[in-house]
């Protein structure tokens, strides 16, 4: 039987469903409760305040219901004007921050429902929308930011693009509800990809350019590793199967990293996309919604399955793998030039929330840098943020502008906290168990304390917090990585590979910060006395735990 | 309470039973409550009742008719109690409502009173509209034959202080009428010059119509229709001590209003309401405003001095019998003039009627001690200020519901004051200084204009914004305990949806559960331009004008601004759905208000 989601979709005549009711009914902030799946599509979650449900219910209040706005943003590069318009969407109707996530894309929180058509409309005005940036759908598509080679990302990112234009949904229903585009009569919605019932789960699809696996190649759906020979594209490494997701307590459920299938060339990523997706939409789970995702499809049909099957769709077959080596799974902070002569800062964000904060007024800093820059700016898979494209003669103008808004964090910063990620938890994602961005710096803070004392205060230790299982930090991909399972306590995971390529272990469950602290004081000290040279601590903890 | 006649130990036969079921089932709660004080009276006063259920002798001389205009209730209780009063003296008396009265018995009218409520901002009531207009048309009659007098009730804090009442006064007397007595004008504590009226009035009835002694037993309960006295034993002057059970603030913490949910005992009470009802609330000023005023003025708290007919020390008398949080235009020139501030009275004086109105709305005692320095003594104070005046709420419960309990919407009432915030008297003393567990003086105030329709299938629509959703909180408990599902429509409206809904989840449960067809919600502040109700009635005129095409009654409740532009919002809507001129839909809104289908509660 077709799990509920399924249902409503099948129901929902091309994700329209009764949105429009719901946005005209003014007697409450929310949608109704199927719409609320259909919302997703559209790039939007309905969320409400958990600091305050208890109070309301006393005070005869239904929850303080808001909604966040997710957009897409393909590789995750927008123009200066595009960031005012995000900037201003903000401030105008959001909780006066932007949020950059781990799949590059820009989040708002806080949205009534009142200023929802408001906001996409902005939105569209600068050509941004928000169309399957969430939902049973392939999202936003990622790409490395940084490559050294220009023109390589120049090209990845085109390609990484175009795949995301070609997978869109085709429904005019996003067109008619938010942008009052008029319903065309007689001519019948068809997904000529997707189907009526779109896929069984989210899908995420990634680009990224070798050494720097920035996005977590293996963490996604489906990925394409770009093989550069003599600074020339030939062409991808195709993965598949990759996801974060597990549940508490499910053993059927766990993270699962991406395996390489082949390689395509750039002239075949569409196809092979299309291919890959349309395997997921006929053989998926739409029954169990927790076995869904890609990841289980592939293990449960089989790498060779799959490459036929493949070969089957698009009347080709893909090349055997090529050789190629990723050094880390983080972001180089700082000035870096290219080969076009142009420069790209890279700032730190903490936990991607841009805000004005008492002393670092960074919502401000960077509207002021929007207003001057001609270049663009690059959200990064580690919710950090790249002013690219910067003339030489520009550098010193920004660099006064981050010393002025106290943007330039990234050169002071302990390299453990500028490798700390956090997903956004409470207040406002209802999956959250316990806290994550909130509480994370603090904890950093006690981190760093314990690296001082063992003389580690240099190493880019990655830590990674999330309030639920799902995986949205990538936890499971950390040196560290912290799991909520309930408020205060976490399930700590040890010792992925600082480069992405291997998953870490839990080894303790359902722990505070005490015996969180107390745990990895021990292993900083094993680490500073017994770590072969340059070893990370993620590979020293493997190695360690494997010996014993 | 009726199946209780039936028990083995009844002492009344299966005729008496079926005839007492029939009579008494037909009673609303007032009229049951009134007949049981009746009959306790009767019989410890070791009084026998009537044996029979024969009319007593009609008595003698010719009728007063006691006619009266009231808005909320207060008028008619006057007039009841006044009818009352010739019923027992065995003074033969009309009572009528100037609602639906015929114009053309006016003419033929030659002994009455008129009992007369100002509404607003000195306006008639409602139900009187219809008699003022003919009255002051040109086919108003000669009332060369007609003695009279009037009884003025009002409000010295608002402006056009007893307008209705004198404008009536005048009005006769220019149609030929003559007046038996002065035009008696009362404020807010009119009990004791509505007595004394009526007292003068009962007099000259006596000795100008005939008629007194000889028939002194009282009427059957035929006559309880035209003659009903505030529902015993609870009164204004005898207010019922009410246990505060809650108090829970139900807007949200980032709300601009801060309005409380209040939930009394009516434990042991024996207070019957109905949907609609209002109760009445005595609240004492609070006792650091009172300290604040004192220490302003240099009077010791202890300094006795007389109020009324009491001896008791200043601090209670501001306190317990003085109005401080309201002022009126008599008390600024009272304590100009007496406390030697030449300064207020000039820079009063100099205002216009709108900056006077200003000036005192946006002002309290408080502030006017604050800002001149008046040489008063704690007597001399005193004498200036009003009596302390109760406050009335609706209603916001059912007790088919709610049982023995009584439950209030109530805003903090915050003064535009300039400098400090000044809080309203109940409002404050309800929502921020009772606590759960104090106890709070109540009376209940009936209203009979503002009921569900008798016809459990009729549609209801029910308007209003802010605290005035309270009595359809009432009306939606009390369609749910009945069990009848009338259709059902709220238009509310407040500042913001996320945080002014009051009553939000119990709302959204009766429209899930089909008790309410629909709610529309005006969200004042939540977009550019601002949203009202009357918008709403605006935009749905066809759906409007569907549901009064069945029957459906409409109610207004809340603010009296509201209330008028809600009503020309329905005309207007009516010229919109059945293309009538500006001139029929007015007809066709004041036929509504005479077929009781447009019912309002506004303060």
């Amino acid at each position: 039987m077709p799990s509920p989601v399924e249902i409503i979709k099948a129901r929902s005549n091309y994700l329209r469903g009764t949105l429009e009711e719901g946005l005209a009914d003014t007697a409450t902030g929310t949608i109704a409760e199927d719409d609320t799946q259909l919302s997703k599509f559209h790039g939007m979650y309905m969320q409400d305040d958990r600091d305050v449900r208890e109070e309301r219910r006393r005070q005869m209040l239904e929850p303080d219901h808001s909604f966040m706005i997710r957009a897409r943003i393909p590789g995750g590069i927008c123009t200066p004007d595009q960031w005012l318009a995000m900037d201003e969407i903000a401030s105008t109707y959001a909780n006066n921050t932007l949020r950059l996530t781990t799949r590059q894309a820009f989040q708002w929180h806080g949205i009534l429902k009142g200023d929802l058509k408001s906001s996409i409309q902005a939105m569209n005005a600068v050509l941004v929308d928000t169309i399957a940036a969430c939902g049973d759908v392939n999202r936003n598509v990622m790409c490395t930011v940084l490559p050294e080679l220009s023109s390589i990302h120049a090209q990845v990112c085109a390609d990484a693009t175009s795949l995301s234009e070609h997978l869109l949904p085709k429904t005019r229903a996003y067109h008619e509800i938010w942008l009052d585009q008029e319903k065309v009569e007689g001519t019948p919605d068809h997904e000529p990809i997707y189907g009526e019932v779109y896929l069984p789960r989210k899908f995420k699809t990634v680009f990224v350019v070798p050494p720097v696996n920035d996005v977590d190649v293996y963490a996604h759906d489906l990925g394409y590793i770009a093989i550069v020979e003599d600074g020339e594209l030939l062409g991808y490494n195709v993965t598949v199967g990759g996801g974060m997701g597990a549940t508490h307590g499910d053993p059927d459920t766990y993270p699962v990293l991406a395996k390489v299938l082949g390689f395509c060339t750039p002239d075949q990523v569409n196809a092979v996309a299309e291919g890959i997706v349309t395997i997921q939409r006929d053989y998926g789970d739409r029954e169990v919604r927790k076995h869904a995702r890609f990841k289980y499809t592939v293990e449960d049909k089989g790498l060779d399955f799959i490459r036929e099957e493949l070969a089957k769709r698009t009347g080709f077959e893909l090349e055997p793998e090529r050789p190629f080596t990723f050094t880390t799974s983080g972001d180089p902070f700082g000035w870096h030039e290219s080969e076009d002569g142009l420069w790209h800062l890279l700032l730190y964000v903490q936990n991607g929330r841009i805000a004005d904060r008492e002393g670092a007024p960074h919502l401000t800093g960077l509207r002021e840098i929007a207003k001057v820059h001609q270049g663009e700016f690059r959200l990064t898979a580690n919710q950090n943020l790249v002013i690219a494209r910067v003339p030489a003669a520009e550098k010193e103008r920004i660099d006064a502008l981050c010393a002025k808004y106290g943007l330039d964090a990234y050169a002071k910063l302990s390299a453990t906290r500028l490798n700390a990620m956090a997903c956004v938890a409470l207040p406002t994602c209802g999956l959250a168990m316990a806290e994550s961005e909130r509480y994370l710096p603090d904890l950093v803070g006690h981190i760093e304390g314990l690296l001082d004392k063992h003389e580690l205060s240099d190493e880019a230790i990655n830590i990674r917090m999330t309030g639920c299982p799902n995986g949205c930090a990538r936890p499971y991909l950390a040196e560290i990585g912290m799991v909520g399972k309930a408020p205060g306590r976490y399930n700590l995971h040890l010792g992925a590979a600082h480069n992405g390529d291997r998953l870490n272990r839990m080894t303790h469950e359902n722990i505070n910060e005490t015996e969180i602290l107390e745990t990895l004081d021990g292993w900083f000290g094993q680490f500073a006395d017994q770590r072969a040279a340059n070893e990370t601590f993620g590979d020293f903890v493997t190695r360690v735990s494997g010996e014993q | 309470m009726l199946n209780a006649l039936n028990t083995d130990n009844s002492p009344f036969n299966e005729q008496q039973i079926a005839s007492l079921q029939s009579s008494l089932g037909a009673l609303d709660p007032a009229q049951s409550m009134w007949l049981s004080g009746y009959l306790a009276g009767q019989l410890s006063a070791g009084g026998a009742l009537p044996a029979q259920a024969t009319p007593a002798a009609a008595p003698a001389g010719q009728a007063l008719t006691i006619l009266y205009g009231s808005e909320t209730g207060n008028g008619e209780t006057v007039a009841e109690a006044l009818a009352a009063r010739f019923e027992a003296a065995g003074q033969p008396a009309e009572l009528q409502s100037l609602d639906g009265f015929r114009p053309a018995a006016l003419k033929k009218l030659e002994h009455a009173v008129f009992v007369m409520s100002t509404h607003g901002e000195g306006d008639p009531p409602e139900e009187a509209l219809d008699f003022f207009e003919f009255l002051d048309s040109d086919r108003a009659p000669k009332l060369d034959k007609l003695s009279y007098r009037v009884l003025a009730l009002g409000d010295s804090s608002y402006a056009q202080f007893c307008e209705a009442g004198r404008r009536l006064d005048e009005r006769l007397q220019a149609l030929g009428a003559k007046p038996f007595g002065p035009r008696v004008d009362c404020d807010v504590d009119y009990d004791s010059p509505a007595e004394t009226w009526g007292t003068e009035v009962l007099e000259h009835a006596r000795e100008t119509l005939g008629g007194g002694e000889a028939a002194a037993q009282p009427a059957n309960a035929a006559h309880l229709h035209l003659v009903q006295a505030e529902p015993a034993p609870w009164t204004r002057l005898q207010p019922f001590s009410s246990e505060t059970l809650r108090v829970q603030k139900i807007t949200a913490n980032a709300s601009e209003k801060d309005v409380h949910h209040i939930e009394l005992s009516l434990e042991d009470s024996g207070i019957r309401y109905e949907p609609g009802d209002a109760l009445g609330v005595w609240a004492p000023n609070d006792p650091e405003l009172v300290a604040e005023i004192l220490d302003g003025l240099s009077i010791d708290p202890a300094t006795k001095v007389t109020a009324g007919e009491r001896e008791v020390t200043v601090a209670e008398a501001l306190t317990e019998h003085h109005e401080i949080t309201r002022l009126a235009e008599a008390t600024v020139r009272g304590l100009a003039s007496a406390g030697g501030q030449d300064t207020l009275a000039e820079e009063y004086e100099a205002l216009d009627d709108a900056g006077q109105r200003a000036f005192i709305e946006r002002r309290q005692l408080a502030d006017l001690v604050a800002a001149y320095p008046f040489q008063l003594n704690a007597q001399a104070l005193v004498d200036q200020l009003r009596p302390l005046a109760s406050r009335s709420y609706s209603i916001a419960s059912s007790q088919a519901l709610v049982d023995e309990e009584v439950h209030l919407t109530v805003a903090t009432l915050a003064s535009d004051a300039i400098g400090t915030e000044r809080r309203g008297v109940a409002s404050q003393f309800l929502n921020h200084r009772v606590g759960e567990g104090g106890q709070v003086r109540v009376f209940l105030e009936p209203n009979r204009r503002f009921r569900l329709p008798e016809n459990p299938e009729t549609p209801i629509v029910m308007i209003g914004a802010g605290t005035g959703v309270a009595p359809y909180r009432a009306f939606l408990q009390e369609l749910e305990a009945r069990g009848t599902n009338p259709d059902a429509w709220l238009i509310f409206g407040n500042p913001h949806l996320r945080t002014d809904f009051l009553y939000q989840r119990e709302f959204l449960k009766w429209r899930a559960d089909g008790l309410l067809n629909r709610i529309d919600a005006a969200w004042s502040r939540d977009q550019a331009e601002k949203r009202y109700v009357q918008h709403i009635v605006a935009e749905q005129a066809e759906r409007l004008d569907e549901w009064l095409a069945r029957g459906a009654h409409v109610y207004l409740c809340g603010a009296l601004q509201m209330g008028e532009a809600v009503t020309s919002a329905i005309a207007d809507a009516l010229v919109e759905s059945r293309g009538l001129d500006a001139e029929a839909a007015a007809a066709a809104v004041a036929n509504l208000r005479r077929e009781k289908r447009l019912l309002k509660d506004l303060y």
